[in-house]
């Protein structure tokens, strides 16, 4: 029922289960209503706050901890939304008055400018004794003014006797390359000629002469510069009064927020006299809990039906593959003919972090801060999964220090050798076998290398999946299949070469067979034999590309080594000084400056490459991407969030 | 005559030629990030990201340049011969040149990467995925560059 129509919303609104759907025009017999004049008072009045809250910030900046961003929304219960409508209008009035001391600010300050080049236009005239304005005296004619160059008392004199008739006195006040400004008597009787001659000199009046004294007409100025000065605190002070409303207007800011969004929903609402309609999407498992909000809020009816193909994703992990969704989504959410990659992406995204970043005291650390940030701070969902992520990150970092012996990199091995003075090496210190970055660099290349095989080999495999589910048999076979099975080939072909003689045999048939087959079938949408069999022929060209992606993982390697030799080259820096007092507070610094650098270039390195290697090496295979995100209406406000009442 | 002039040489050219192409690189991304922030200031992070992505050829610069130290005798390991030496300048032009000059290129991508970024924030991970495919060829020279200097020492020149 149409009367029921805020309260539904509202319900909805904090349910955050729908997403509602936007159809261009309303069905037959429908109409719509519009909303847009109340939300251009909601805009008016969300425009009002942030300018006041602006304004607050650069008065009274608010005190911040560095890690406030971490930080949840404010909880509040569901009756306060109440309270935060009612006091909504003194709010406005708030905001109103703060942007009213605000311009009243800026007005002063615009005034006190002004002020300052009277002051500095009246400054050369600081000890002269009449007003600017002086004419002439019965017998004296007076010439009060600048001249624009440099005169002393000889110069002036000297340019004034170039009319040798003329009888005249003066007195300079100032004097500078660019100005002179001076007074000039002569008598009243050779005016005129007096007046030709300060002409040939560029003799100007005074802009603005006033009939005071300028002594006087100074200190009157600076009174009134600090009464503006004043102004200018009290305002301020003022607007620092209203400090204590921040809170109270961002919640009100949130506040109109929420509702100008439930408005943008009821004008996209399908409305008869008394019924509306609203057309939404709800993920399957939500539709129980959805239809008992409904009929509980109001008398309704709820109707379920097939989404269709533009509807949009929901993604819906375990916990341990939740925090890498953002990865994907960054990326493109899944189309309707994808498989959700979101699984094989955590895995990989957590063990290819792990391998570069690759050092056990990082990933400690990384797992420590994330843990504290979780714990201490209760960030919001989002911010909770992103710290997750790097959590799982920091595990299997420090899965992959220990296997390359790296704490620290060799700090332990160093700070050995510093106290005991006797040599030791990282595979020495541990009791299990390392491998050891720069010695073993090949190894971990051949490593890096096969971990990279199998990542693609994942990444077709889903394509093969994906392909038989859309029953494509031929493309899942032959396009896919026949590339698996060659890639499989070479590597049992490669893994042959340093062990037994076999596997080289049994490589190169799987590899010969897949090559023929590849021959034989990639050429099949071309026409005739010749076009057919060059156009298989021509398929086994994309081996290249392979061979780029799988040299690709060499990063593995290369950013692994990276963290090593740099914690390396901090540790060894950091021993310099000797074990001495001065030796150990300088070792301190170091090592905490250095190991902080590079952990913040490292870090920052592995999480880039690693998401480079799923989006352009394993999605390439097989992910598509290109659906819509499901973004259900919801209270999308940044200040507090409503608690979930049960009653409902 | 020993060679542990060369291998200096070789540590430098590794450092120096790398590190102007990532100075360059990052330079010109700062610079436009800068525009950005002036604007918005609230992608700082974004920003930063993409600026830093040049960077990387310096480092892979600096830790041929550092292994070379450790192999020839100047922080450890044992002086060279004069051929190793040689085998040491020939082993660092790789990375050196490589690093170089994909430095500057990766520094164009990442200005126009973050011009992308400033109109629309969405397109950030496709910006710092496209940025990153010229990055291959620096990890190239560096693997190359890499694997010779640690088997320098073990070959009879």
């Amino acid at each position: 029922m149409k009367k029921d129509r805020k309260r539904i919303l509202e319900h909805l609104q904090n349910s955050s289960l729908v997403q509602i759907r936007h159809n261009e025009l309303p069905e037959e017999g429908f109409s719509r209503s519009d909303t847009a004049a109340q939300l251009q008072q909601f805009d008016r009045n969300t425009g009002l706050m942030k300018q006041a809250l602006k304004i607050l910030d650069k008065t009274v900046p608010e005190k911040k901890g560095l890690l406030a961003s971490f930080k949840g929304r404010r909880e509040i219960e569901p009756e306060d939304i109440g309270k935060i409508a009612s006091a909504s209008p003194k709010v406005v009035g708030i905001c109103n008055k703060i942007i009213d001391l605000e311009k009243q600010r800026a007005d002063t300050a615009a005034e006190r400018i002004r002020l300052k080049t009277l002051l500095a236009q009246l400054e050369p005239w600081k000890s002269l004794d009449i007003p600017l304005n002086t004419s002439d005296t019965a017998t004296t004619a007076v010439f009060i003014g600048t001249f624009p160059k440099m005169f002393d008392d000889v110069s002036l004199s000297e340019a004034l006797a170039q009319d040798e008739d003329l009888v005249f006195n003066y007195e300079i006040f100032f004097s500078s390359s660019v100005l002179t400004c001076a007074v000039i008597y002569v008598p009243k009787t050779q005016r005129e000629q007096a007046e030709n001659i300060l002409r040939t000199l560029g003799f100007t009046r005074p802009l603005n002469p006033t009939s005071k004294i300028p002594s006087e007409k100074i200190k009157r100025l600076e009174k009134k510069d600090n009464e503006l000065v004043k102004k200018i605190s009290e305002a301020t002070v003022n607007i620092q009064k209203y400090a204590k409303y921040r809170m109270s207007i961002s919640d009100t800011l949130d506040y109109y927020n929420l509702r100008a969004d439930k408005y943008r929903v009821i004008s996209e609402l399908d409305q008869s006299r008394n019924t509306f309609i609203l057309y939404g999407y709800v993920p399957e498992e939500d539709e129980k809990e959805l239809e008992a909000i409904c009929l509980k809020a109001a008398d309704c009816i709820v109707e379920f039906t097939d989404a269709g193909d533009d509807a949009p994703v929901k993604l819906k992990n375990n916990k341990f593959a939740e925090p890498a969704e953002s990865i994907v989504t960054m990326y493109s959410p899944p189309s309707k003919y994808d498989i959700d990659p979101t699984p094989i992406l955590a895995f990989f995204f957590y063990f290819f972090f792990g391998m570069m970043f690759s050092d056990a005291g990082y990933g400690l650390l990384l797992v420590i801060a994330t843990t504290i940030g979780i714990c201490v701070f209760k960030p919001d969902k989002q911010m909770r999964n992103n710290l997750k992520l790097f959590q799982y990150c920091g595990v299997a970092t420090i899965f992959w220090g220990l296997v390359f012996g790296s704490i620290f990199g060799d700090a332990p091995a160093v700070f050995y050798k510093m106290f005991t003075g006797n040599e030791i090496t990282m595979a020495q210190l541990l009791p299990w076998p390392t491998l050891d970055t720069q010695k073993d660099a090949l190894t971990i290349m051949i490593l890096s290398i096969a971990l990279g095989l199998v990542h693609i080999l994942v990444g077709m495999g889903c394509k093969f999946y994906v392909c038989i589910r859309q029953k494509k048999y031929a493309e899942a076979f032959f396009d896919t299949g026949l590339w698996m099975t060659m890639l499989i080939g070479f590597a049992i072909l490669a893994a042959g070469l340093a062990t037994l003689p076999v596997l080289i045999t049994i490589g190169e048939i799987i590899a010969i067979a897949s090559a023929a087959g590849l021959v034989l079938t990639q050429g099949r949408g071309k026409k005739g034999i010749f076009g057919k069999l060059i156009g298989g022929v021509a398929s086994l060209y994309d081996i290249t590309s392979y061979i780029s992606d799988l040299l690709s993982y060499s990063r593995l390697l290369a950013l692994g080594l990276t963290t090593g030799v740099m914690a390396q080259v901090f540790n060894m820096l950091s021993t310099l000084m000797g074990t001495n007092v001065i030796g150990i507070i300088f070792m301190i610094v170091i090592f905490i400056a250095g190991h902080a650098i590079t952990i913040g270039l490292n870090a920052l390195g592995s999480y880039v490459h690693t998401m480079r290697l799923q989006y352009v090496e394993m999605f390439s295979k097989f992910y598509e991407g290109g659906g819509k995100k499901f973004e259900p209406f919801s209270v999308n406000s940044k200040n507090f969030k409503i608690k979930k009442s049960d009653k409902n | 005559m020993n060679g542990i002039v060369f291998a200096i040489l070789a540590a430098s050219i590794a450092t120096v030629l790398s590190g102007i192409g990532s100075a360059k690189g990052v330079g010109g991304a700062a610079q436009t990030a800068m525009g950005v922030l002036s604007e918005d200031s609230s992608m700082f992070g974004k920003m930063l990201v993409l600026t830093l992505l040049p960077g990387t050829q310096g480092l892979y610069g600096f830790i041929v340049g550092f292994l070379i130290m450790i192999n020839c005798g100047v922080l450890g390991g044992e002086v060279p011969t004069l051929m190793q030496g040689l085998g040491y300048v020939a082993a660092s032009l790789a990375i050196g040149f490589g690093g170089m000059i994909s430095g500057f290129a990766q520094g164009k991508a990442s200005v126009a990467g973050i011009s992308m970024c400033a109109k629309d924030e969405s397109n950030f991970s496709k910006a710092m995925v496209s940025i990153t495919l010229v990055e291959i060829y620096a990890l190239l020279a560096f693997i190359v560059s890499l694997l010779m200097v640690i088997s320098i020492p073990g070959i009879k020149m």
